[in-house]
Order: C-alpha cells, then sequence, then structure tokens
C-alpha cells in the first residue's frame, strides 16, 4: 500500500517476488476501480428509474421491466465481457513457486 | 416415485466419485492431500468448486424464496454478482495462492500464523473460523433436509418410516420435540454428507463439487425454460406481476357443517373460501377441529388480494372439508405495498414489515459491496484459491465463473418472479419455494421424473456448500489446533484418525444443533458470511499487500470486525425480537464491519513495533 514500503526481489521465490507483489497491486486497483464504475452505473440508474410511475403500467422490453434492462442487464453484459478481459488478458501469470519445505508438514 | 428414482441415482454417483477420490489420494501425504487436494487442483475443477461452494443453499432456497416475496427488486439486490467472479476470485487469489506457498499453509489460520510468525494470530483466526462457519453449518443442514422433504412428501414408504421415527424418539429430550419428517430427512441428509466428506476429503469435495456445478446449472436452465413456457412468456408474466397486490395475513376460526363425531384435521396449505364467498385464505399452518365442536382454534392464514389471482385460486379451494373460514382478526397488510400495484416489478419491492419496502438505494449500494467484498473474503473460498495449480488455471476460471454466475443468478430471478404466477400463497412457507416449483414445472410438462434432478440442484449447491465447511472446520481443530498447539510430533495416522472423528463429530453437532432449525434460513446464512467477511477480509487483504501490518493489528481487525457484526445484530434482535440486523444509516453492519476492521489494522500497525526485516522480505521481497 505505501510505496515506501516496496521490495526488490529476494525470498524462496527468487527475483520475481517483488515485480510480481507489484503486479497483482496493480491488479487489485483495477478490481476497485471496476466495482465502484458498475457500483455507480447500477445505483445511479435505478435510483432514478426503478420505482416506476404510480398509475401507470411498468415498460416492457424483453418481457422485462425496462429498468431492469438498463440498470442490471446491460451493465452484466459489460461487466462479463470486461471480466473476460481482465482475465485473459490484463491479469498477468505469475510464478507462485511451491510450497516451502521448511514449513510444510504435508507429510505428518 | 420417479422423481426419487433420479434422486437416488444423482446420489449414488456423489458417493461413487467420493470412493474414487479416496482411492487417488491415497498415495499422497495425508494432510497437504485431505485439506488441499496436494495443491493440484485444475481449471474445470477449480472452476466449478469455486462456483458451486458459493451458490450455498441461500442460492438455491433462500433467494428464491425471496425473489418470490418481493419481486423483480431481487435483480437489483443480487446485481453485485456482476462483478463477483473478478472481485471475489481475483482480489486476492494470485498473492493468497503465493503467500500460501512460502509458507508452506495449508489453511487460512496457518497462513496467517506464519506470515506473521505468530501464534495469538493462528489462533484467534481459528476460533473465529469455528464459530461462524457453524452458523453456516447449520443453515445448509436445514436446507437438505428441508428440500428432502418436499420430494420424498407423497412417498408411502418415507411416511411409514417418520411414524417410526416419531414414535422411537418420542420423549427423548431436545430430539423428540423435532417434527418426524424434518428429522429423518436431516439424519439422512448429514450422514451421506459427513460420509463422503470423511471418506474422500478436499479431492472428493472438489470432485462432487464439479458434479454438483453441472447439475445446479443444467437444472436452472432446464426450469428457466420450462416456466417461462408455461407461463405463456416472459412479457406476460411481468404484465400479469404488475397487477398484482401484496397479500395479508388474518386469523381464521374454520367452521365446519356436519357430524362432528371425530378430529378434523386439515394440512397446513388448504385453500379455503372465507366467509362472505368472495375471498380466499390459505392456512399457514395445520389445524385441528376436535370431535364434538363445530369450530377450531383461531389459525393464521395468508389472504390474496388480487382479483385475477383469487379468480385462478378459487379453482384450488377443497370443499371436501366442508368447512369454512371465519375472519378472528382484522387482516395485516404488508407495512409497504400494500394495495399498491405494480410493486412487485420496481423498487423498492413490497415488504411486511419496513415501511420503506425491502430495497432502498442504501441497502443495495450495501449488498453491492457485501457480495463481492464479503465472497473476497470468506475462508471456504480463500481455501479454494490456494489450492489452484498455476496462474493460468486462476484466470482461466475466472471466465468460467463469470459465464457460470450470470447463467445461474439472473435466470433465478426470472424464474421465481414468475414463480408467483404459478405458485399463488407460498409466502406460507417462502422457504419450499424451489423444491414445489420443481414439482410443479415438470409435473405440469408430463415428465415428473425430471423433478428429482431439479430438486438435486438446490440439494446439489447444499451439499458442496455443506462439505467445503465441514471440511473447513475439520481442518481449523485438526490442523490449526492439535498439530499447532497440542501435539507438533503427531504421525500421519493419528492426524487421519483424529481427522476423521472431527469430520463426524462437528457434522454431528450441527445436526444436533439444528433440530429445531432457524426460521429464517436466508438471515442465518447472510449472518454468517457477514461475519467471516467481517473477521478475514481487512485483514487478509493487509496481510498479503501491506508489509506494514503487525500481529497485534490483525488481532484487533478480526476481532473489532466480528464484535461489529455481533453488535449490529444484538441491537437489531433487541429493536425486532427477530434474527434482523440493526442497520444505521441503512448500510448493512459489513459495511460498518469493514470500516472499522480496516481503521484498526492501519492505526494499530502505525503504532505498532515493526516485524523483522527477515520475515517482511520473505513474503514481500527485499527493500
Amino acid at each position: 500500500m505505501e510505496d515506501s514500503q516496496e521490495k526488490v526481489p529476494t525470498g524462496p521465490l527468487g527475483e520475481d517476488l517483488a515485480s510480481s507483489f507489484r503486479q497483482s497491486r496493480k491488479e487489485f486497483r483495477f478490481m476497485i476501480f471496476t466495482w465502484v464504475t458498475f457500483a455507480a452505473w447500477t445505483l445511479t440508474y435505478n435510483h432514478f428509474n426503478a420505482k416506476g410511475v404510480e398509475g401507470e403500467a411498468v415498460e416492457i422490453v424483453l418481457g422485462m421491466p425496462k429498468w431492469i434492462i438498463f440498470g442490471i442487464l446491460v451493465p452484466w453484459v459489460i461487466a462479463l465481457t470486461l471480466t473476460v478481459w481482465f482475465a485473459l488478458c490484463f491479469m498477468k501469470d505469475t510464478d507462485l513457486g511451491d510450497d516451502d519445505p521448511t514449513n510444510g508438514k504435508g507429510g505428518a | 416415485m420417479t422423481a426419487l428414482i433420479s434422486f437416488t441415482i444423482y446420489l449414488f454417483l456423489v458417493f461413487v466419485l467420493a470412493f474414487l477420490a479416496n482411492r487417488v489420494g491415497k498415495s499422497k501425504a495425508f494432510v497437504s492431500e485431505y485439506f488441499l487436494g496436494s495443491k493440484s487442483i485444475g481449471l474445470w475443477a477449480f472452476a466449478l468448486t469455486y462456483a458451486a461452494t458459493a451458490a450455498s443453499g441461500g442460492s438455491f432456497m433462500g433467494f428464491p424464496s425471496l425473489i418470490y416475496t418481493h419481486g423483480w427488486v431481487l435483480a437489483w439486490w443480487i446485481a453485485g454478482y456482476m462483478v463477483v467472479p473478478m472481485i471475489a476470485l481475483g482480489l486476492l487469489a494470485k498473492r493468497l495462492n503465493q503467500v500460501g506457498r512460502i509458507a508452506g499453509a495449508i489453511t487460512i489460520p496457518e497462513l496467517l500464523r506464519r506470515r506473521f510468525d505468530s501464534q495469538m494470530v493462528g489462533n484467534l483466526a481459528t476460533v473465529l473460523v469455528v464459530f461462524f462457519m457453524f452458523f453456516f453449518l447449520m443453515a445448509q443442514f436445514k436446507a437438505g433436509a428441508e428440500i428432502m422433504a418436499t420430494l420424498l412428501e407423497g412417498v408411502p414408504v418415507y411416511q411409514s418410516l417418520v411414524i417410526v421415527v416419531e414414535t422411537s424418539t418420542a420423549g427423548l429430550p431436545w430430539v423428540g420435540n423435532a417434527e418426524g419428517d424434518y428429522l429423518l430427512c436431516l439424519i439422512v441428509f448429514a450422514i451421506s454428507v459427513i460420509v463422503y466428506t470423511t471418506f474422500g476429503g478436499f479431492r472428493a469435495v472438489v470432485w462432487t463439487d464439479v458434479m454438483q456445478g453441472i447439475v445446479m446449472g443444467i437444472g436452472v436452465i432446464v426450469m428457466l425454460v420450462l416456466v417461462i413456457s408455461q407461463v405463456g412468456g416472459l412479457g406476460n408474466a411481468t404484465r400479469q406481476l404488475d397487477e398484482m397486490t401484496p397479500p395479508r395475513f388474518v386469523d381464521v376460526v374454520l367452521k365446519r357443517e356436519g357430524d362432528p363425531a371425530s378430529d378434523l384435521r386439515l394440512p397446513r396449505g388448504t385453500w379455503l373460501m372465507l366467509e362472505g364467498g368472495t375471498d380466499v385464505v390459505r392456512l399457514k399452518s395445520a389445524s385441528v377441529i376436535p370431535a364434538g365442536a363445530s369450530e377450531s382454534e383461531p389459525v393464521e392464514s395468508l389472504q390474496i388480494t388480487t382479483p385475477a389471482e383469487i379468480e385462478r385460486v378459487r379453482k384450488r379451494v377443497d370443499t371436501k372439508w366442508g368447512v369454512l373460514a371465519l375472519p378472528a382478526s382484522e387482516a395485516v397488510p404488508y407495512a409497504y405495498g400494500d394495495g399498491k400495484k405494480g410493486v412487485y416489478v420496481h423498487a423498492p419491492g413490497p415488504d411486511r414489515i419496513n415501511p420503506g419496502g425491502f430495497l432502498g438505494v442504501m441497502l443495495a449500494l450495501s449488498f453491492f459491496a457485501f457480495w463481492n467484498f464479503s465472497g473476497a473474503g470468506q475462508p471456504s473460498y480463500m481455501v479454494r484459491q490456494m489450492a489452484f495449480r498455476d496462474t493460468l488455471t486462476l484466470r482461466r476460471s475466472m471466465v468460467m465463473v463469470a459465464f457460470y454466475f450470470s447463467l445461474i443468478y439472473f435466470p433465478l430471478v426470472i424464474i421465481f418472479t414468475c414463480a408467483r404466477i404459478l405458485l399463488p400463497g407460498m409466502e406460507i412457507h417462502p422457504d419450499r419455494v424451489m423444491p414445489e416449483m420443481a414439482t410443479v414445472l415438470t409435473e405440469n410438462a408430463g415428465v415428473p421424473w425430471l423433478a428429482g434432478l431439479l430438486v438435486a440442484a438446490p440439494f446439489a449447491a447444499v451439499m458442496s456448500s455443506v462439505d467445503s465447511f465441514l471440511l473447513l472446520v475439520s481442518s481449523g481443530v485438526v490442523r490449526d489446533i492439535y498439530q499447532e498447539s497440542i501435539n507438533r510430533n503427531a504421525s500421519e495416522k493419528q492426524v487421519k484418525r483424529l481427522t476423521y472423528m472431527v469430520t463426524v463429530v462437528v457434522g454431528l453437532l450441527g445436526v444436533f444443533a439444528v433440530l429445531h432449525p432457524p426460521p429464517f434460513l436466508q438471515d442465518l446464512i447472510v449472518f454468517a458470511s457477514a461475519g467471516l467477511g467481517a473477521c478475514f477480509l481487512m485483514p487478509m487483504i493487509f496481510a498479503l499487500f501491506w508489509p506494514r501490518t503487525t500481529p497485534l493489528a490483525m488481532a484487533f481487525g478480526m476481532v473489532s470486525g466480528g464484535i461489529v457484526i455481533l453488535l449490529f445484530y444484538w441491537i437489531g434482535y433487541r429493536q425486532t425480537g427477530d434474527f434482523k440486523e440493526y442497520r444505521l444509516f441503512n448500510l448493512h453492519p459489513f459495511i460498518w464491519s469493514v470500516v472499522a476492521s480496516a481503521g484498526c489494522l492501519f492505526f494499530v500497525s502505525v503504532l505498532g513495533k515493526k516485524l523483522p526485516d527477515s520475515l517482511t522480505e520473505r513474503f514481500f521481497g527485499k527493500a
């Protein structure tokens, strides 16, 4: 979290540890940004459109109330697409290493 | 009966998988294999075990009951799931797996203990996991038993067995007071899960999760197709819902005509005409008119208020009883939505207790955060994130889970909003709407055998969650308490025996605790999720991403999160008399617990003494 605390490579995973830590943190920030964006979309749109007008029939699109389409379904489809892109293109592979044999009790 | 056969075949396959998993695991080191599948879980297994564990009895029993009760607004309530695969799976997984490997850890408490070289942190984590996880176990056991009871309701052998169970347990303290059908199903369900979990360990759990995940996916898709065709199209269903108004609750006295020479017992769910001949009511519980009397004691019932629905329901009124319902109290309307058309298709949705409706914008914000961040903070998911083989597996699994959740959660909203059309009056027992729908849909379609497979979907969801929780609790006791604090030099044989024993004992304790089940399945699940998320989300983020975090800060972070949740539920209970949370500024307590936990972690770390450089460097690299 603090940049001053950033570490250079060492440790049991060798030189990749610090850079993989930085990459994980970059991905962490992207995910938080994504969450804020979609939370803002659904909350703002639905706050103004999901209540309906008393006495008026519900507006239906694709068999569902219109606010469901634009306040939930459309952002859902976009979020799904973004998740696919994030997982396959943005996220980087990291050498996760092996279990530390000095600690493991796997054979116990 | 055909439904029961297909359901039995499904259960048999679960046991076959457990047996195979046991054979595969025999050649590997016991603890690592039993609790973490030797950290070699591949793409399909990782994605589906994660998804199946996440989609618990709450998703397939509690969530449908909420959709049924409150309508389309539940799509907003669950909307956070659009980013859950990215957030809950991506936020911690890579670092968690990496740090887990550096630490050589098998469990979450063990990982925390080694990350901070602190026995206190590990022990505290174990206690919190076991405490909150037990509520999960209780909820899932209840859900499993309810599903079985619904499926077996009309089977004669089962009815005879229920009588045997009732007779043989009568008079026993605690056990004897449980309802016979529920007790029988609870025992059968618990034995099944305990046996295959004990026998196969993590690998069996993962393999059965894969099968259960597939069953759940297929079940939802089949139900979606059946329901849309049976309501005459989704647009037609939404238009009908737009006309609906919430029911009312009224106490009625049952009055019979004719000779009162014997008791007359009316089962729960019986439809009756209300005095006056225009309205219909449904009994919320079974009622008896005793011999020699013409009237019953007052009994709670549900009164339908939508004219078109009353017309449909009139056909179901059973005249064979020769009974009329007389109002014995004023009808109690919903606090929000009474007499209002359109409440089932708009926000905030009808609510029986809250005058502001079911879902306001602040609560919607709370749940958008809750599903994602509480999901990321669940130890049962974290354990899975320690088990995947490599990051390629993680990335591809994220894609699979994203599609899977989209195919499960949004269709469930469609299915159970339509359920209001096909199954009126389910407010008397909303937690049973899922199995009831499976039965009704397949009977209407002329394929009753399919009900067994559809009911297997929620059953699979429950089983796949119970087994994971069972394993997590037993790993906490064996690995984190026995091996760390009692006998560090325990042999593999000793550990193995103790593990089997603990899994069985914990399972039996769960059964015993839930003999008289709590009334609110979903509330119990949200409480346990919130508690675990509150205790572990922020501490884990700090532990993995901030080298400056101290052991004392971890302890404060975990405890403060848990205390805030318990405190808000306690205040809620004092205010309502129900198992409900107190919502400060209409936000769910989970939000406040995360704030408290993060605050404690930050300030106690800054004020505390830094960890030795050697320990920090081991997990973050050299400064």
